[in-house]
């Protein structure tokens, strides 16, 4: 008796339909194997199938059952085959048809109910996209699947109530998609407006939010680094529907979506630790899993104590800085994971860390600042929009100053402004792969961008005076034209131009 | 080889009148006793300050531009801020390194080293080859910069530091001691007001040293004009800055002016180079208008 199941195999993102055939032979000594490249995970499936069917109250066939995973050259990994396996024996076992047009997908306890699986809403997607009408999915992993419009989604509590839905006793409601209340609150661990100070940095952060551009931050311990990039992610706009979809299937993907967990409705902020190894930040694995930089796509990530990464995984960010996307080979396996993110980097001034600072006094020689600087220097730099100053606040000089007469923007004012430049950006680049400023690559640059000879004048002067690279050049009028965009789209002027020169890089004297 | 002996007429002639000169001196580029003519020896701090930095490039600038030969040590920090000084004003500069005359130290200065040799000025040791620096060395050195010149000026010197030890052998060498007054919370002050406390001159402008040379008041313009065609608020700025320097953050308080226009403000400002940022801070431009205490 032959029985065909049918479930999913995921490679990074891409899903690949897999069928799983159960055959319960009538012949034979009693046996029952696996087939089909199954990993270790895949491979435990039969000791996890047979005890949850045992403990279901359901007698485990005495007889030959093969049950195989096809194609069969496609390794396959993960623990989500138990459902349909399960649902194959089952159906041997008490005659019923399996559902037609119906993806299976869970990973089984040993009491027969079923847990929490990665990769939901990537079998949810892949299911509607081939005109699947309904999958079956662990209840903890509902919500994820549900996002996905237009197919039922089964959420199944365990093996006993998914047969009696088959065999029509009681009846399994799909269901229905619901955002959470939780991810409607505030996106940010701190407001704008609770920083003290720092209006430069504050303003460079706009920028950077408007443009997708990459900000160094460079400041002595204490002065704020690490609270101005937790505080970015209320000033972002909201994610669209769209990336909220991307941002959710990566995810996903890695398994990030705690049971009940659904779409990802706010900007994801990473913030690794400088011991982090190559693969942890930009993925890997036999079978590569996302990184941080994926993790962080269409988010922040923030590499605080910049120049402590080791060189090497600092070098692995230039790819997927330029290209938004990144692919890792390994010999089973080639996957590509996006990451496009904006990059916030924070550093000392120098090693001890007080170098310009008022209150300690620094104890580096100029060969110590110079090695040290000379860490953060190179091509990765050349990637980094804004570079700004951080300085440390003097508490009195804030209480006494005229600081209490200016209202203090709130993070939902400043976004709201970032909000129209990201409008007027997209309208720009309707015709485009792009989205923001910081995108453009150089034809882009001169189809796209206007500006006043004045200004033109005045940035090939400042090139000679401050020494900018041609690189820097181009990221000058890159910052401007966003600068431009908070300032209601005009073309770029002067002051714009004056502005953006303010963030250039600057070398150590 | 590129040595010159005691005995040779071509030896510099003020060096040959201290107690222990050096029997022999190699030297690195073009030796022309011309250089020797008129120097003056400026030592400092290795902690250069944002203000030692100042008046160093505007003390320089004026000597070396009077045809004044600056020597100094090429210790980062005030010496080489001196030597450089020297070279961008197109004067002449003598370097006398604590080690042998064919070892760069430190060596990531080599640039400078390079361009001392190139634009006519001359690295000088009494150490042959590649012998290494040594803590005795230094002092050795210091006699040879003190006993190069008529004058010393010390810019910035700590109360246990080099450049207090050269103004020592200056003293007993009677030569002419300038100090720079410097900020008293400084701690690289404390030596040069110790030094002006026991009786060195007090610097306050380049006239001061000029004299001492014969050379009469340089008489140089005032630079007014440009500020004539700032906006109000480019004039507030250097307003503020002309009182002490700030950086960004504390301008866009004290004006209470939006983060862009400041920004876009201190840009123009800088462009023009009517000021320059140095250690996070804006500051009036003072090589521009040198020889004016206050633009």
């Amino acid at each position: 008796m032959l029985i065909k199941v049918t479930s999913v195999s995921f490679s990074g993102l891409t899903t690949i339909k897999i069928d799983v055939e159960v055959n319960i032979a009538d012949k034979g000594l009693p046996a029952f194997d696996l087939v089909g490249l199954p990993n270790k995970a895949v491979a435990e499936s039969r000791e996890r199938v047979r005890t949850a069917l045992v403990n279901s109250g359901i007698t485990f066939p005495m007889r030959r059952i093969t049950v195989n995973l096809a194609p069969g050259d496609v390794p396959k990994n993960g623990a989500f085959y138990d459902l349909p396996i399960a649902v194959g024996i089952l159906s041997g076992i008490e005659g019923f048809e399996i559902p037609v047009d119906s993806l299976f997908f869970g990973e089984l306890s040993l009491d027969g109910s079923l847990r929490h699986t990665k990769g939901a809403l990537l079998a949810a997607l892949f299911a509607r996209e081939n005109n699947f009408t309904s999958i079956f999915v662990p209840q903890q992993s509902a919500n994820e699947a549900s996002v996905v419009q237009g197919i039922n989604v089964y959420p199944v509590e365990n093996i006993n109530q998914i047969s009696m839905h088959i065999n029509s006793h009681i009846e399994i409601f799909p269901t229905v998609y619901q955002l959470q209340e939780s991810l409607k609150s505030d996106p940010a661990d701190f407001d704008m407006s609770e920083v003290m100070g720092q209006e430069q940095a504050k303003r460079a952060l706009e920028i950077a939010a408007a443009g997708g551009h990459n900000v160094l931050m460079i400041g002595s311990p204490g002065s704020g680094k690490t609270m101005l990039a937790r505080a970015l992610p209320g000033i972002m706009p909201m994610l669209t529907e769209e990336e909220s979809l991307e941002v959710t299937r990566i995810y996903s993907s890695a398994g990030n979506i705690p049971p009940g967990g659904s779409l990802i409705v706010k900007r994801p902020f990473r913030s690794p630790h400088h011991i982090i190894s190559q693969a942890g930040l930009v993925g890997g694995g036999t079978h590569p899993q996302p990184g941080e930089i994926s993790l962080a796509h269409r988010g922040i990530l923030f590499l605080d104590e910049f120049n402590e990464f080791p060189r090497s995984v600092i070098e692995a960010l230039r790819q997927p800085i330029e290209d938004g996307k990144l692919t890792i080979s390994r010999s089973l396996e080639r996957v590509t994971y996006p990451s496009r993110f904006i990059l916030i980097a924070a550093a000392n001034p120098c090693p001890c860390g007080f170098l310009n600072d008022e209150t300690k006094e620094c104890i580096c020689s100029k060969r110590e600042i110079l090695r040290y600087r000379k860490k953060l220097s190179g091509p990765i730099l050349d990637r980094i929009d804004l570079h700004v100053d951080v300085p440390v606040v003097d508490i009195k000089k804030l209480a006494g100053g005229m600081s209490d007469s200016k209202e203090k923007e709130t993070s939902l004012q400043v976004r709201k402004r970032i909000t129209a430049a990201r409008r007027i950006q997209e309208k720009r680049y309707r015709n485009e792969l792009i989205h923001t400023n910081s995108e453009m690559k150089n034809r882009q640059i001169k189809e796209y961008i206007t500006m006043s000879t004045a200004s033109r004048n005045m940035l090939i002067e400042a090139a000679d005076t401050f020494q900018l690279s041609a690189r820097s050049y181009l990221k000058v009028i890159k910052l401007a034209q966003t600068i431009a965009d908070l300032d209601h789209g005009s073309n770029i002027n002067e002051m714009h131009i004056a502005e953006a020169l303010q963030y250039r890089p600057r070398l150590p004297e | 080889m590129n040595q010159i002996d005691i005995k040779s007429t071509e030896y510099p002639y003020l060096l040959k009148q201290i107690k222990d000169p050096p029997e022999t001196l190699y030297y690195r580029g073009e030796w022309n006793p011309e250089i020797f003519k008129q120097t003056l020896s400026v030592v400092g701090s290795r902690k250069m300050t944002r203000y030692g930095e100042a008046i160093t490039k505007e003390i320089v600038t004026d000597t070396a531009s009077a045809g004044i030969t600056i020597v100094s040590g090429f210790m980062y920090g005030i010496d080489a801020q001196a030597h450089e000084g020297a070279l961008n004003a197109s004067g002449h500069t003598i370097a006398v390194m604590p080690c042998g005359i064919d070892r760069i130290h430190p060596e990531y200065q080599m640039e400078l080293y390079k361009k001392i040799e190139k634009d006519k000025g001359l690295i000088l040791s009494e150490y042959p080859g590649e012998t290494p620096p040594a803590l005795w060395t230094y002092p050795r050195r210091n006699r040879i910069i003190a006993g190069l010149s008529p004058v010393l000026l010390v810019i910035e010197a700590g109360l246990k530091s080099g450049a207090l030890i050269t103004a020592r052998i200056a003293q007993k060498y009677n030569k002419k001691i300038f100090a720079v007054p410097g900020p008293l919370t400084s701690s690289v002050s404390e030596g040069t007001s110790l030094l002006i406390k026991e009786g060195a001159s007090i610097f306050t402008k380049s006239d001061d040293l000029l004299s001492e040379f014969g050379i009469g008041i340089t008489g140089k313009t005032k630079n007014k004009k440009q500020a004539s065609n700032l906006n109000p608020s480019q004039r507030k700025i250097m307003e503020l800055l002309s009182r002490q320097p700030m950086g960004i953050d504390e301008i866009i308080r004290i004006l209470n002016k939006p983060t862009s226009k400041v920004g876009a403000d201190l840009t123009f400002l800088s462009l023009k180079k009517m000021i320059s940022l140095h250690d996070g801070k804006y500051s009036i431009s003072r090589n521009r208008s040198a020889g004016n205490r206050i633009c």
